[in-house]
């Protein structure tokens, strides 16, 4: 019995030290929301807000009520699938930082749906498939340039990101332009859009393509031979190589997989964001501008874990959507590019490799003690035998 | 002046006493190691990978800490924190990986090693500097093109303007001919030779035999950490080196030999390999480039049959490495055929190799071996994570049945870890090599190439690992078992080759050689070939 104790013990010992020290991951993520919030408090301060009142608003307004949660998980659709993008590459070992232009051509393609007919259900998995085809063609490309010429894919797909735009924009103004209404693009058909799943708020069934699409990517990682692949190539490529793995394939085979799901997000947005169904090409694609950007903060926040990057996206979608409140609050009006510095300051943070090394001091400190909390342990069982 | 030409008794300039290392995960790196350094000297430290060069010479240089014994100067005990400090007593490195910034001209990089916090970098001064070294030492440079556009040696030969424009007395070079063309060898060899009558004290780490012979004054020998030899190079033979570095001490060769015969017997008990007609695997005129574009393996031609273990000796660096990547897949030889029972292995992807039954246990256990940050079971599969056994339909792992295979490796190969989701780097190096050796063995191979098996492991693990290599030959599998321990190959090999620059020098049985001709073998001496012709 006092065996199990002991082991118990040791565990719990371990188990807080390794906590202390090396930082759970998802510990580490909440630190560095934590460490935003309050770089957000401190410079709302220091402007003359109050942001306590501030919070609270941006709380109420991300997760006071139902409408509140469902605009938080309207605005998480999007970023969860844009944050997949920039996670399976990175798992594959390479830097995509092109979800935004991948996410351009999805929306633009899924538009297409809207030149013929087809009985709902058909018509939205039309939309998704041309939507992920164009992305995947995106993310190929430059995958493509990595393996024949060597080119730098972060580079690459940031180019891409322009193309993508301007000709995305050009599209929207020049060729699928609703002859109606030029500052638009043709609307979504009624059978093809995705409908709404809480009454009276922009949250349609779309949520659920981003939420199985993760479901997809996590049991593609962590259950099958071709995850596997991709994780040991991206952890050593050597090693990888010695495994018969052939690390071109698992490279394109991640690039294909993220333009996808910055295809779907495209489509998430053009196909089931009330009330336009439709891009708008005035003022630069708001719907879907910054979107592929703000999914990399998510990915890095969900730990590239689609699991971890579920949770991530609500937090950001929370942020979004509370952050529209935060700026109508009473008295307190706080501009709402606040709610982009705290997720600056987020990014920020967590962008410091392992976080705790800013304190050696406290980890040699944590260390000591549970090492004279264990010689006390053993101590006291060895008198206990005796 | 004049004592410094003659050094007297205290006429040294650096003196390591009685060092010992142990690292943190517990491998002792270096016991009692003694050296002292004089003026007017170069000194060639000798040994194979691991035998404690690199660790003697990063604690005189000050980037390592010694864990018991001291640095002495003619002055008294010195204590270097940091590198910059050991720099500044005078003691320099010239690493065998440059520390350059690629992008920098040479004025550039040397200015920057130069620079201390707040003083900014003052690239003009240090260009007028470097013109009068060069023109002092004749080692010339162009110093104006970004470094990375430089050619290997010269690049080097930066590394060590900039060691010597901090006025170094004592240059350590750490393998600096590895990377050189012949031609470049004898360059910077020319230029040692300068600053030796300049009153500079040169340490050579190398493991070649010839270059000791050809610059060196003294050589010092270490092997396993210890230090078995300081002889001037005019009073040694090669031979002798040889043997002092991949045998043991001239003093305890009695031992040694008590030690191999003990396992002799044990080791080869089967007499009845059938060797006619081509062998399990069958190599014939191999012939492989290095990574720099040399011919590492040239033109080689062997067999090993069910029920042998072929030993592979020689000095590392003569093509084993890519001998035994040409035949596992990892590198394209250029020529030749290489046959597992009669099907092609050249230039095939490793995952088809393993299909023919082929186990790998490679010589970087870190690096190809292992994927540290995954689990033992994530480890356990690499490689054969695509067989029907732990692959079900749409390509799903069984992680229920990946999971009872560790387990059961973990059991049949006494694998100390916390459990199957461990991660491999939180294993200790023998656990490590046995996961590795668990791994391969467990695909029932037909034929078992072994790179280094036992190399870095406490003697418990290695013991363990080469009686599994004597059960895996006994039950008739072929293994080529490559290794720069002289004794463990000719322990446990039926029959033996002996690699140099690329070739066999001699392909016998180990009973036929005694340890002075595999020495003069491995040292490429021709004559002990004429000799047995």
């Amino acid at each position: 019995m006092s065996g199990n104790e002991s082991t118990l013990q040791s565990r719990l010992l371990r188990g807080a030290h390794r906590t202390l020290t090396g930082l759970h991951p998802a510990l580490e993520s909440l630190l560095a929301a934590v460490v935003g919030l309050l770089v957000g408090a401190i410079l709302m301060y220091i402007y003359g807000f109050d942001p306590w009142r501030a919070y609270m608003g941006l709380v109420k307004g991300a997760f006071g009520g139902s409408y509140e949660i469902s605009s938080s998980l309207s605005r998480a659709t999007p970023l969860i699938l844009t944050a997949l993008t920039f996670s399976i590459c990175l798992r594959s070992g390479m830097f995509n930082i092109g979800a935004e232009g991948q996410m351009y051509m999805g929306g633009i393609a899924s538009v297409l749906v809207a030149y013929f007919v087809l009985p709902t259900g058909l018509h939205q998995i039309a939309g998704l498939l041309f939507a992920a085809f164009a992305g995947a063609v995106w993310g190929i490309v430059p995958a493509l340039l990595k393996v024949t010429r060597g080119v730098s894919e972060v580079i690459s797909t940031i180019m891409f990101n322009w193309i993508a735009r301007w000709l995305a924009l050009y599209l929207a103004i020049f060729v699928i332009v609703d002859p109606m209404r030029t500052e638009k693009t043709l609307s979504i058909p009624v059978s093809a859009r995705f409908p709404v799943l809480v009454r009276g708020t922009d949250l349609s069934y779309a949520i659920f393509v981003s939420i199985a699409f993760a479901l997809v990517i996590y049991f593609l990682l962590w259950h099958t031979a071709i995850g596997y692949e991709v994780r040991a190539a991206g952890l050593n490529p050597t090693a990888a190589r010695y495994g018969g793995i052939r690390n071109k394939r698992t490279m394109f085979l991640s690039f294909i997989l993220g333009g996808i799901a910055a295809g779907l997000a495209g489509a998430t947005i053009v196909m089931g964001l009330p009330p336009t169904y439709a891009i708008y090409g005035g003022g630069g694609l708001p719907q879907l501008m910054n979107l592929g950007f703000d999914g990399m903060a998510v990915a890095m926040v969900g730990r590239n874990h689609p699991i971890g990057i579920l949770v991530a996206a609500l937090f950001f979608g929370g942020l979004n959507a509370g952050g529209r409140v935060m700026q109508f609050y009473g008295s307190n009006p706080v501009p709402l590019e606040m709610v982009r510095v705290v997720m600056g300051a987020i990014v920020l943070v967590m962008s410091i490799p392992e976080l705790i090394r800013i304190f050696p001091m406290a980890k040699k400190r944590t260390e000591e003690l549970i090492g004279s909390l264990r010689r006390l342990t053993r101590r006291s069982e060895r008198r206990e035998s005796a | 002046m004049s004592d410094q030409a003659t050094p007297s008794k205290n006429g040294f300039f650096l003196k390591a006493d009685r060092i010992t290392k142990v690292y943190s995960d517990g491998t002792v790196a270096l016991k009692e190691a003694s050296l002292e350094i004089r003026p007017h000297e170069i000194v060639g430290l000798l040994g194979e990978n691991g035998a404690g060069k690199t660790t003697l010479t990063k604690i005189l240089s000050g980037l390592l800490p010694p864990t018991r014994g001291r640095v002495v100067s003619p002055k008294g005990v010195v204590r270097f924190v940091s590198p910059r400090e050991a720099l500044d007593f005078g003691i320099g490195m010239v690493h065998q990986h440059f520390a350059l910034v690629g992008t920098f001209t040479a004025a550039e990089n040397v200015a920057l090693s130069h620079d201390r916090p707040f003083t900014g970098i003052r690239i003009a001064e240090t260009r007028q500097d470097l013109n009068a070294l060069m023109e002092e030492s004749g080692l010339h440079v162009p110093l104006d093109v970004p470094v990375e556009k430089l050619a290997v040696g010269e690049q080097q030969r930066v590394e060590i303007l900039k060691v010597l424009s901090r006025d170094v007395d004592l240059l350590i070079l750490d393998e600096p001919t590895s990377v050189l063309t012949p031609l470049e060898v004898d360059e910077l060899f020319t230029l040692l030779r300068r600053l030796k009558d300049e009153g500079k004290s040169i340490i050579l780490i190398t493991h070649k035999l010839k270059e000791v012979g050809s610059i060196t004054d003294r050589v010092v020998v270490l092997r396993q950490g210890e230090m078995v030899g300081d002889v001037k190079t005019a009073e040694a033979s090669t031979e002798q080196l040889a043997r002092l570095m991949v045998g043991q001490a001239l003093e305890d060769e009695a031992d040694a030999v008590e030690l191999s015969t003990e396992e002799i017997p044990h080791a080869r008990t089967q007499s009845d390999v059938d060797r006619t007609g081509e062998g399990i695997l069958h190599v014939e005129n191999l012939i492989a480039k290095g990574n720099t574009g040399e011919i590492a393996v040239d033109g080689i031609s062997f067999d090993v049959y069910g029920g042998e273990i072929f030993g592979v000796a020689g000095v590392e660096g003569n093509g084993q490495t890519e001998l035994v990547e040409s035949l596992t897949g990892l590198r394209v030889p250029v020529s030749g055929t290489a046959t597992i029972n009669g099907t092609n292995i050249l230039g095939v992807d490793p995952r088809q190799i393993y299909r023919l039954g082929v186990a790998h246990i490679p010589e970087d256990r870190w690096e190809l071996g292992l994927v540290l940050p995954f689990t033992l079971a994530e480890n356990a599969i690499l490689g054969v994570h695509r067989w029907e056994e732990f692959r079900g339909p749409l390509s799903f792992l069984r992680w229920g049945k990946i999971t009872q295979h560790v387990r059961r490796l973990m059991d049949r190969f006494d694998i100390q870890a916390t459990g199957p989701n461990a991660p491999a780097k939180s294993l200790s190096g023998g656990n490590q090599q046995k996961l590795i050796v668990g791994r391969e063995l467990a695909k029932d191979p037909a034929i078992i190439v072994a790179s280094q098996p036992t190399r870095g492991l406490d003697i418990g693990a290695a013991h363990y690992i080469r009686q599994t290599l004597l059960e895996m030959r006994d039950a008739g599998r072929a293994i080529l078992l490559v290794s720069a321990d002289l004794d463990e190959v000719l322990a446990h090999a039926d029959r033996v080759g002996i690699m140099y620059e690329g070739k066999f020098m001699e392909v016998c049985s180990p009973e036929e050689l005694d340890r002075e001709r595999v020495g003069m073998l491995m040292g490429g001496a021709t004559e002990a070939r004429r000799e047995a012709e």
